[in-house]
């Protein structure tokens, strides 16, 4: 340490800066009260207040609410699929190609492609036994009345399925058909051949 | 050290609070998620592993696999389509009439060259989309619109953003999707291909294996690693093994041997084949669309 570091002590000068109080000026916090202002609005707007099902695309748990999907012919489809894969699709498949020495194809056959729906729903409703020629082969074997025990609305959905996945293009079926149809049948299951099929009114 | 209270109450505060955004929060709005209800169904969703798949997520993790590759897809909205499946008792001319008389209403002034685009042509055939990337209030007005006029029509409501456009899910992941992982391999570098619906994809474990084996087999210019060691070269014994890995030609063992894969490389098939992420849920609604393809 020198002597001179020790020399110039304490005295100030004139023109030195010294700390005075002063207040923040306004614009910051005016500026400061906008952004918190916009923030809000913005949160409000997207956070979806936190709401565990609301996901980046939804804005709030009532526009998702707005975008489930009502029941209707699509519906009626898709809850067709499940009940067809869990009930049918063990034999027919999950691609509805059938299977050899089990059941015949669904996908393109004739008999599903009908255009009214009374043979094709006595299929389910009263079971097959003997012959029935599908897609110009003959299968002779017996399908229990796997529709007979399911509620309307779901051997709807299955026929409304089945008629439209797989690249086939035909109308859906409603609950009110399938109603229509059993009241005609009364209650009596007796399995049917493919010619007895053909025989009843399309 | 006449601060070091407040240094210490600084502390504690900074970390609280990172702890509370980062474990608090998280915690208190997804640590309850439960198993689902599939829309429109009675199926629960996400479907339990088997043990094979639960081990394969942990072959998945120690091979690094959540480095190149993301299990989360994204989208930027849904939007909806109405279509026309039946005419009822009007003809079809009457119909675009009747669609002509719609697009003067200044509701449907957004949408009036739409309309007009897409019946310019038309020649009666159904299913015909009437409107498409429309918003729920509109597509429900149309909808009735055409009740009213007779006709009959489907509404469909369909997820759209970059990662769908490029088939890798229809649907953005939710966390109901991860319910069974532990840990969750979201990954956040994607060098390869997101693997949410792997198992939609590419449905075939020998497809599968062979993209391990030799990942150039399926994708010429991949750039992923080989995972030989998750293999075993072997000579033919008395009879080939039926789990043998079929390889295209240029990536095929010598004329006597084969490629079987080890317990690991099955596991890791296993995981890869359970990811499916294509059901909808409340908080991802769409309608599934039944594949047209046999």
């Amino acid at each position: 340490m020198s002597d001179e570091s020790n020399s110039g002590d304490c005295a100030l000068t004139a023109d030195e800066s010294t700390v005075e109080r002063s207040t923040v000026p306004m614009w910051i916090v005016v500026f400061t009260l906008i952004l918190l202002f916009v923030g809000g609005i913005y949160f409000d707007r997207h956070s979806g207040w936190f709401n565990p099902q609301v996901y980046g695309s939804f804005s709030s748990a009532e526009q998702l609410e707005a975008y489930q999907p009502k029941s209707g012919a699509a519906a009626a489809r898709a809850h067709g699929k499940v009940v067809y894969e869990a009930v049918c699709g063990i034999c027919h498949g999950l691609d509805g190609r059938g299977k050899p020495g089990q059941a015949p194809a669904l996908a393109g056959s004739e008999w599903v492609l009908t255009k009214g729906i009374n043979r094709l729903a006595h299929i389910p409703l009263q079971g097959v036994s003997g012959v029935i020629r599908v897609e110009g082969q003959d299968w002779n074997l017996n399908m229990a009345a796997m529709g007979a025990a399911l509620p309307d609305e779901d051997l709807a959905g299955v026929l409304s399925y089945i008629r439209s996945a797989w690249g086939n293009q035909a109308g859906t079926v409603t609950a009110d058909d399938i109603k229509k149809i059993r009241a005609e049948m009364g209650k009596s299951v007796q399995p049917m051949s493919g010619q007895q099929i053909m025989s009843l009114p399309d | 050290m006449k601060t070091g209270i407040g240094i210490f109450f600084a502390t504690v505060f900074a970390l609280g609070a990172s702890w509370c955004g980062l474990v608090l929060a998280p915690t208190l709005q997804l640590g309850g998620a439960k198993l689902e209800t599939v829309l429109n169904s009675t199926d629960t969703y996400p479907v339990q592993r088997t043990g094979d798949a639960t081990l394969g997520l942990q072959i998945y993790r120690a091979n690094g696999c959540a480095a190149c590759h993301t299990e989360q897809v994204r989208q930027d909205g849904v939007a909806c389509e109405v279509s026309l499946t039946g005419l009822g008792n009007n003809p079809p001319d009457g119909f675009k009439k009747f669609l002509q008389s719609i697009e003067t209403l200044p509701e449907w002034q957004d949408h009036s060259k739409e309309l007009s685009a897409a019946f310019a042509t038309w020649d009666g055939t159904l299913p015909k989309v009437v409107i498409a990337w429309t918003d729920k209030d509109s597509a429900d007005k149309m909808a009735d619109l055409l009740k009213a006029a007779g006709c009959k029509s489907e509404s469909r409501i369909y997820a759209f953003g970059p990662d769908i456009a490029r088939d890798w899910g229809v649907r953005h992941s939710v966390a109901a999707d991860f319910l069974y992982d532990n840990p969750v391999q979201l990954g956040s570098l994607r060098a390869g291909p997101d693997l949410a619906n792997v198992g939609v994809r590419m449905g075939d474990a020998n497809i599968q294996l062979q993209h391990l084996y030799a990942p150039q087999a399926g994708a010429k210019n991949s750039t992923m690693p080989a995972f030989r060691y998750l293999f075993e070269v072997k000579k033919i014994g008395d009879a080939p093994s039926p789990d043998a890995v079929k390889l295209p030609k240029e990536f095929a063992p010598a004329a006597d041997y084969e490629v079987v894969p080890k317990p690991e490389a099955r596991q890791l098939v296993a995981y890869l084949l359970s990811l499916r992420a294509n059901v909808p849920l409340y908080e991802a609604p769409f309608t599934p669309v039944i594949s047209a393809k046999p």
